[in-house]
Formats: C-alpha cells, sequence, structure tokens
C-alpha cells in the first residue's frame, strides 16, 4: 500500500518541480505580453492628462463608434490598412530574396571579396533609420548626387523629387528595407547552408551536376525549412511592420501611400494635443486584425495540410 | 601599516564631508531643484555659467525636466506621480487641470512679499483672479511680462513681414511694389540675376520647411499661417480672424489662407520655390539662409541668421519692404505676458519654499534679467561711462564664445550658449526698462547699439521710404494693425475636440503642401474643393464653430481694450 502512495508522492513533487522551471517564462509572458492589455482600459475612458481615469469619465465604446460612424474616417482607416497589408505583402512575397541571396553569396570562390561583400551588405543593418534617411536624401534629394549627376550629363533640366513622388512608394520602400535587411537576414541562411552535409555536395559534383543544378538540388531544398520558419516569423508580425521607416520617408507628398497603422496610430495620439483614447482604440484595431490573420492561417493549414496549430 | 592606513582614509572620508558642507554658505545646504519646463530644450542639470550663478548665489543647482526633449509623456507620468516638479513653468492652458489635480502650491502667503515680481502686480492679479475667481489668491506668475501697456508696440519690426535684401533689391532699381505679383515679379529679377550664391550652391526665392506646421494654436503649414498676417487676418486654430473681428473658415475662398497658398503655388509655377521644400527640415533651411540661399524672408528673428553689423555696413543685410496693398497684423506688447507661466510646486514645503521664492524673486531682478536678457558683462556688453551698456561681443550666442574665468564653474564648461539659462523662460520681458541703465534689457534696444548700425543702408532705407523704422513705416501708411495684448487663456481641448483638431490639421497641411507644388491653376483649384470636401467629412464644421466661441471671447477683449485707449 505504502509504494504506490510514495510514487503519487513523488510525481507530484516532481511536477511542482517542473512547473517552477517554466515560471519564470509564464512570469514573463504575463508582465510583457498580457500586463500591456491593461492599457487598453484608455480606450474606454475620456482620459486627457493630467487627469485621472475615473469611474466618472467612463465612456464605454464611444471611441469604436467614433472610429466607425464617419464615412471619412472609415475610408481613412482602410486606406491605411491597404497601406499596411501591401506593404507587408511585398516583404512577404519577396521574403526569398535573402535566402537566394545566401545562396549566390555562398558561391563566390573568392574569399576576401565574399567577406567583403557579406560586410558591406550586413552593415547597413546596423544603421537606424533616420541616419539612413540622410542617406536617402544627401542622394536623392532635389540637390542630392543622383539628381546632379543627371543634370550634370544634361539628362533632365529639373530635379526629379524622388522623396516626394508618391509613385511606387510601396516598392520603393521594400528597397530601403532591403538595403538595410537582406545582407543580416542572410546570416541566418549562410548558417545553414552550412549545415548541408558536404558529402552529397561531393556525391553530386562526382555525378557531373553543375552548379545550379547543386543549387536547386540540394541547396534549396536543404535551407527550405529555414525558410519556412522565417515565413511564418514575417506572416507573425503581418502588421508591426515598424513605424520608424515610413516616419522618417513620410511627407505631404507621399503619406496617402506610406501611412501604416502604426504611423496611423502614433500621428493621431501626438499630433496637436493628441488623444490618447481615440489612438488606443484604433491600436486595438490590430489586434482585432491579427486574430482575423492568425484564423485565417489556421484554416488554411487545415486545409492544406489537414492539422492546425491553435 | 593596515591600521594606519585606515585610519589616513577614515580621516579623508571625514575631512571630505566637513569640505562638502563647507560649500554651503551662511548655513544653506545644497539644494537641487526640479523644474519642469515646457520651454525649455535642454533636459537635465543646468550647466555652465548660469549654473555657476545660481549655486554661488543661492546654492541651488537646477535639474530642468524638458518634455520638448524628452516627450509629452512626462507630464502625463509626473501628474500621475502627484508631483510635476518643484518650479513648473508649463502652458497656461493646463494651469486649470494642474489646480483641479492639485498639482501646484497656493503662493499667496510669499508672493506679496517679493518685490522684483510684484512689479508686475497689475497683471499677476488680473491673470490669478481669471484663474480662480478670487481676490488675493496666487497660483501663476504669467511668464514674459512687459512694464509698457497693452497697446504700446515698442519694436521697430514686427514678428511676420516681407524682407529682402536690399542690395538686390537696388540691384533690381528699387521698383515699388502694389501687392504680392510685384513682389514675386521682384523676387524673380533677383533669382535670375542670382541663381546661385556665392559659394555657387543653387538659391531660390523661397525656401519652405514642414517642421512647424500645427504649431502655435494654428492648424495647417507654419509658413502659411505666418503670412496670413501680412493681410490683417490672424489664424486661431481652425478659424481666421478678419480685421473686423469677425471671423470666417480656414478654407473659405475669400479669406488669406486662400490668398497666401495661391502666391506659394504662384511662385511654385514661376520656378521661385526651392524644390525641396516640404522634404527638408529646418535645420536645412536655417542652413541655407546661413549661406544666403534665399531671397525672401518673413520672420523677424530670420534675419538673425544673416544680418550682421559688417552686412548693415556693406548694405547686404535684409530689411522689410513695404507691399502698397498689405496690412500687417502684429501683436502688441505682451502686457499679460506670453503664453506660459511659473508656478511652484504642490509638494513644496517649509525652507524649500522659501529658498524657490527667494530664486524667484531674484529671476525676475534686474540683476537676474540682465544676465537673461544682456548676457555677462566684459563678454555680451561692457559699461560705458554714462552707466550705460555697450555692446560688447554681440555673437557670444551664435559663435557659442569661452565665458570670463569668474563664471566658469565646477563642470569645466565654457561656451556661453552651452551654459546658457535652460530655463528658456522669463517673467520680465526683454522689452522691460532696466532701471540701472535706464535703457531696455534687448541689445537692440541700445543707444549705443543703435548707433552702431544706424548705417548707410539704413540711412538710404529711410530716405526710400520715408520712415524711421518698419513699424514708424507702417504707421504713417496705416497698414499696421496692433492686436492689443489681453488676458485670454482658452480651455484645454477636451478629446471630442482634440480628434476633430488632428484630422482637420492633418488633411489641410497634406493638401496645402500639394496645392503649392500644384502644377497649374485647374490643379490647384479642384484640389482646393477635394481639401474642403474631406475637410468637412472629418466635422471640421463643429470644430470651426467650437473654435469661434472660445475665440470671440478674446476678439471681444481685445476690441474692448483698443477702444479703451481711443
Amino acid at each position: 500500500m505504502e509504494k504506490p502512495n510514495r510514487r503519487i508522492n513523488y510525481k507530484k513533487r516532481r511536477s511542482y518541480q517542473e512547473f517552477l522551471y517554466i515560471l519564470p517564462f509564464l512570469i514573463l509572458v504575463a508582465l510583457f505580453s498580457y500586463f500591456p492589455l491593461y492599457g487598453w482600459r484608455y480606450a474606454f475612458h475620456d482620459y486627457r492628462p493630467p487627469l485621472p481615469i475615473t469611474s466618472e469619465n467612463y465612456v464605454g465604446f464611444k471611441w469604436f463608434n467614433y472610429i466607425i460612424s464617419n464615412p471619412t474616417r472609415v475610408k481613412d482607416i482602410l486606406r491605411v490598412l491597404r497601406n499596411t497589408f501591401a506593404m507587408s505583402g511585398i516583404s512577404l512575397l519577396f521574403s526569398w530574396f535573402p535566402m537566394i541571396f545566401a545562396v549566390f553569396l555562398n558561391e563566390i570562390r573568392c574569399k576576401p571579396y565574399r567577406k567583403f561583400v557579406q560586410t558591406v551588405t550586413t552593415l547597413p543593418n546596423f544603421i537606424s533609420w533616420v541616419l539612413v534617411f540622410s542617406v536617402a536624401f544627401n542622394l536623392f534629394g532635389s540637390f542630392g548626387a543622383v539628381n546632379s549627376i543627371l543634370q550634370e550629363l544634361g539628362w533632365i533640366s529639373k530635379p526629379i523629387s524622388f522623396l516626394k513622388s508618391s509613385e511606387n512608394v510601396w516598392f520603393r520602400m521594400w528597397l530601403w528595407l532591403t538595403w538595410k535587411n537582406a545582407g543580416w537576414a542572410a546570416i541566418i541562411y549562410l548558417a545553414s547552408i552550412t549545415g548541408i552535409d558536404e558529402q552529397m555536395m561531393e556525391a553530386a559534383k562526382v555525378d557531373g551536376a553543375t552548379r545550379m543544378q547543386i543549387i536547386w538540388n540540394i541547396t534549396i531544398p536543404s535551407i527550405l525549412p529555414t525558410f519556412f520558419v522565417m515565413v511564418m516569423m514575417n506572416i507573425a508580425s503581418f502588421l508591426n511592420n515598424g513605424m520608424e521607416q515610413y516616419y522618417v520617408f513620410q511627407n505631404a507628398f507621399n503619406q496617402d501611400a506610406i501611412e501604416v497603422l502604426d504611423l496611423y496610430v502614433y500621428n493621431i495620439a501626438t499630433s496637436g494635443t493628441g488623444n490618447y483614447p481615440l489612438s488606443t482604440a484604433i491600436s486595438m484595431l490590430k489586434s482585432v486584425v491579427s486574430v482575423v490573420l492568425l484564423c485565417g492561417a489556421n484554416g488554411i493549414s487545415k486545409l492544406i495540410r489537414g492539422e492546425t496549430f491553435v | 601599516m593596515k591600521r594606519f592606513l585606515s585610519v589616513l582614509l577614515t580621516l579623508a572620508l571625514l575631512l571630505s564631508l566637513v569640505s562638502v558642507s563647507a560649500v554651503a554658505e551662511g548655513g544653506k545646504e545644497l539644494l537641487t531643484l526640479d523644474v519642469y519646463d515646457a520651454a525649455a530644450n535642454f533636459h537635465g542639470e543646468q550647466k555652465g555659467w548660469f549654473g555657476k550663478v545660481v549655486l554661488d548665489k543661492f546654492n541651488i543647482k537646477l535639474n530642468i525636466i524638458a518634455p520638448q526633449v524628452v516627450g509629452n509623456e512626462v507630464f502625463a507620468t509626473r501628474a500621475e506621480e502627484g508631483n510635476l516638479g518643484d518650479i513648473i513653468v508649463c502652458d497656461k492652458k493646463d494651469m486649470s487641470d494642474l489646480l483641479a489635480q492639485g498639482l501646484v502650491r497656493d503662493i499667496s502667503d510669499k508672493l506679496p512679499g517679493c518685490e522684483n515680481i510684484m512689479k508686475f502686480k497689475t497683471q499677476i492679479d488680473v491673470y490669478n483672479k481669471g484663474l480662480t475667481g478670487e481676490d488675493g489668491k496666487y497660483y501663476g506668475i504669467p511668464s514674459e511680462m512687459t512694464d509698457t501697456s497693452p497697446t504700446t508696440l515698442t519694436d521697430d519690426v514686427i514678428y511676420s513681414s516681407p524682407m529682402l535684401r536690399w542690395d538686390l533689391y537696388k540691384e533690381i532699381g528699387m521698383p515699388d511694389l502694389a501687392n504680392l505679383d510685384d513682389l514675386l515679379d521682384a523676387l524673380k529679377k533677383i533669382q535670375d540675376a542670382h541663381p546661385t550664391n556665392a559659394d555657387n550652391d543653387p538659391a531660390y526665392a523661397l525656401t519652405l520647411w514642414a517642421d512647424w506646421d500645427g504649431n502655435d494654436n494654428m492648424i495647417g503649414i507654419a509658413n502659411v499661417v505666418q503670412l496670413t498676417t501680412w493681410y490683417g487676418e490672424k489664424i486661431k486654430q481652425s478659424a481666421i480672424l478678419k480685421p473686423d473681428n469677425t471671423f470666417i473658415k480656414i478654407y473659405d475662398r475669400e479669406g488669406a489662407y486662400y490668398k497666401i497658398t495661391k502666391f506659394l503655388n504662384k511662385a511654385f509655377q514661376m520656378g521661385l520655390v526651392d524644390p525641396e521644400s516640404g522634404e527638408q527640415n529646418w535645420d536645412s533651411v536655417m542652413n541655407k539662409l546661413q549661406t544666403g540661399r534665399a531671397y525672401l524672408m518673413w520672420y523677424s528673428w530670420e534675419t538673425g541668421f544673416w544680418n550682421s553689423v559688417d552686412r548693415l555696413n556693406d548694405g547686404t543685410a535684409f530689411i522689410f519692404i513695404p507691399v502698397a496693398d498689405q496690412l500687417y497684423y502684429a501683436d502688441a506688447d505682451r502686457y499679460y505676458g506670453s503664453d506660459r507661466m511659473f508656478g511652484v510646486g504642490s509638494k513644496v514645503e517649509g525652507e524649500k519654499y522659501d529658498r524657490i521664492m527667494e530664486f524667484l524673486d531674484w529671476y525676475a531682478s534686474p540683476e537676474g534679467l540682465t544676465l537673461q536678457h544682456a548676457g555677462i558683462e566684459g563678454l555680451n556688453y561692457t559699461v560705458g561711462e554714462d552707466g550705460k551698456f555697450v555692446p560688447f561681443h554681440d555673437d557670444a550666442l551664435m559663435a557659442n564664445l569661452p565665458v570670463p574665468d569668474a563664471y566658469v564653474g565646477e563642470d569645466g564648461v565654457v561656451g556661453y550658449n552651452d551654459g546658457n539659462n535652460a530655463i528658456n523662460q522669463w517673467i520680465g520681458s526683454s522689452i522691460c526698462m532696466n532701471p540701472n541703465t535706464g535703457e531696455r534689457y534687448a541689445i537692440k534696444f541700445w543707444d549705443a547699439y543703435k548707433k552702431i548700425t544706424m548705417t548707410e543702408m539704413k540711412k538710404e532705407w529711410q530716405e526710400k521710404f520715408g520712415a524711421e523704422d518698419a513699424v514708424a513705416y507702417m504707421k504713417k501708411n496705416n497698414q499696421l494693425l496692433a492686436s492689443p495684448s489681453v488676458d485670454f487663456t482658452p480651455a484645454p481641448d477636451d478629446n471630442d475636440i482634440a480628434a476633430l483638431r488632428v484630422d482637420a490639421n492633418k488633411t489641410l497641411c497634406t493638401y496645402t503642401w500639394q496645392l503649392i507644388f500644384a502644377e497649374n491653376d485647374d490643379a490647384f483649384e479642384s484640389l482646393w474643393d477635394a481639401m474642403i470636401e474631406k475637410m468637412d467629412g472629418f466635422g471640421y464644421e463643429t470644430l470651426y464653430n467650437y473654435d469661434v466661441s472660445v475665440y470671440q471671447v478674446e476678439a471681444d477683449a481685445k476690441a474692448e481694450a483698443a477702444k479703451a485707449v481711443q
């Protein structure tokens, strides 16, 4: 009779012990993922600093109604969502680019040159967006290097306003993002390329495979799992495409196309006297859209793979 | 040996403690004051010469908390904690909220004893009465008050007026300008003759920037809203106040916002607008002003980036050139102070309170005001035989010149600008009279300065326009609309109004920039229509009605004050 009892006790103790192992992480999640949700209460009060949040200024769903009750505003928010989806979509669509870049980088035989290319392409990742913009301003501004050269050559008479035009703004933003990130993103693929079994390569070479055939049949399939992980992470941050880049590049001429959700929330919260409840309400929209996206991805996964991940 | 060392170290420690307390002269301990300062452009402990002056005099260190530097969130968090700071410099419109939250202290007991501050008793009484409705209750001290009167205009130039370079204006034959079209023609001639500056960098008639859009209680782009004052129209948030004291909508085609936007667009169509306008920031514009890459200035302080005594002498300085159909709106001396005020934090008690009031009174004293407005004797000025100030290094601030050794403190900061008063807000304005010299504090009012700047160029200007200075010319030709100073503070926006204002401002700014760069008049008009439609869609009407109801009170008070003089 004694033995099983002791075993149960031992099991119990062990489960407590194991729970303690994950406790720090649970606390971290609670602290950094759930506790900030407490800030959502600002959306339900007519909060304005320095006046505190009280039951008197509780207004319920007033600010949510405010967002959807006015057709001009709904149009504005749809525009912002369109920009967010478009720019995130473009980077998702081109997420193979760093992988291909890494593959080709790996093929460079001259080692010093390879190192040089890798360093030069990784470096921009450590530059802040503010500096990237000043580079852009000096290169593509109306008196920037590009315009000066074109004018010297006599190809144009008036400077072209690259930064002021709203044409292809989404694509141009992707180009800047890639310029900044491609080298850095390639690192993870370079690491997984070095993990590929050398024997396969040798065998392929012995069998007379060309370089392209090796890339196509060995290298890329071997790093595809890494690629999918990266794509998954990309989807997860679909709406969090950051605002710094768009903040520094925005001006009155391209704002229509460049304003993403995060930037829109920032612009509303900080311009003039600012409006915390409204910007909180709009930022909550982001969570709603995220849940919709998650359910969508889940549904697709169920359809294709027959299993879900939620 | 070890024991000897430890004894020695203990002794050294004790000695250092003694020497620290010895710093406290007159038994006063070192006090660090938190200054919550909406005007400051510097965050942290006051450095350099001004820090040393305050430390030597009061054994006080100033720790500046600057929302303009670290973000407005600091206001919300500190208010939540219930302690904004020991000294509070904030916008007057926030004051009613601060009072309601108990964040500012009642200073009725000590303020009447501050004789320097109480030189402005009339203004302080009016302000506090408006705040609390009671007599003899004091909570705040308005900033930058003057000792003149609500209807006086002491300055010889006004805040915004068209200014051209005198040599270039002479070069094109000193044409009389009847209207904005003439101004554009004159600018075109200047730009055609000088497409680059001396360093061969491209120069344009106008260079614009977007950084300050929507500031100063005016929606819309800053470069346009300031220029509306050329036609006697002053923008009050979303409404335009006309010279006859009535309001119209900001997008009204009869209003000056339309007129000035159209003017800038015409300038663009004539190739007179710097193509970098709208993508560059203020720093880039400042650089262009300093290097002579812009031919029109419109803020009075802009000339500070170009005009110097040398340039006044060789006639290449910027100066007001009148346009005949204009009516210049100018604020009279700010007798009742600017939009900010000084207060004391509610957590301040006892000796600390006494010392703060003592400090503030000195801050408003002739000694304090001289340091704030004129600078340091032996650096910025010298004292003549008649006791009046004579300009010495008038570039001390711009060139960040080293201060005299006696003003270098423990931190070793020597630059005049580096150690300048970081509070960046004054109780007495620089227009006030200095009882020690019998002249006003600001350098431009000193006899000695006037003598230096009475150059050939100034004489030529006087001969051509038949007046002593810009303000005299405007008065003589009935082109000046001086708006009297009144004690008026609008209530802070509630969230409903704030939300409307954000949308209205954003829409107006975005469209105005596109309007300035419109390719032709048709595109301009259709963009203007689209702007009206979008602003109305965001509920502009409600916002406009609200702003009119608020600012009608101020307009009426101003009309009343103007009538009182007549």
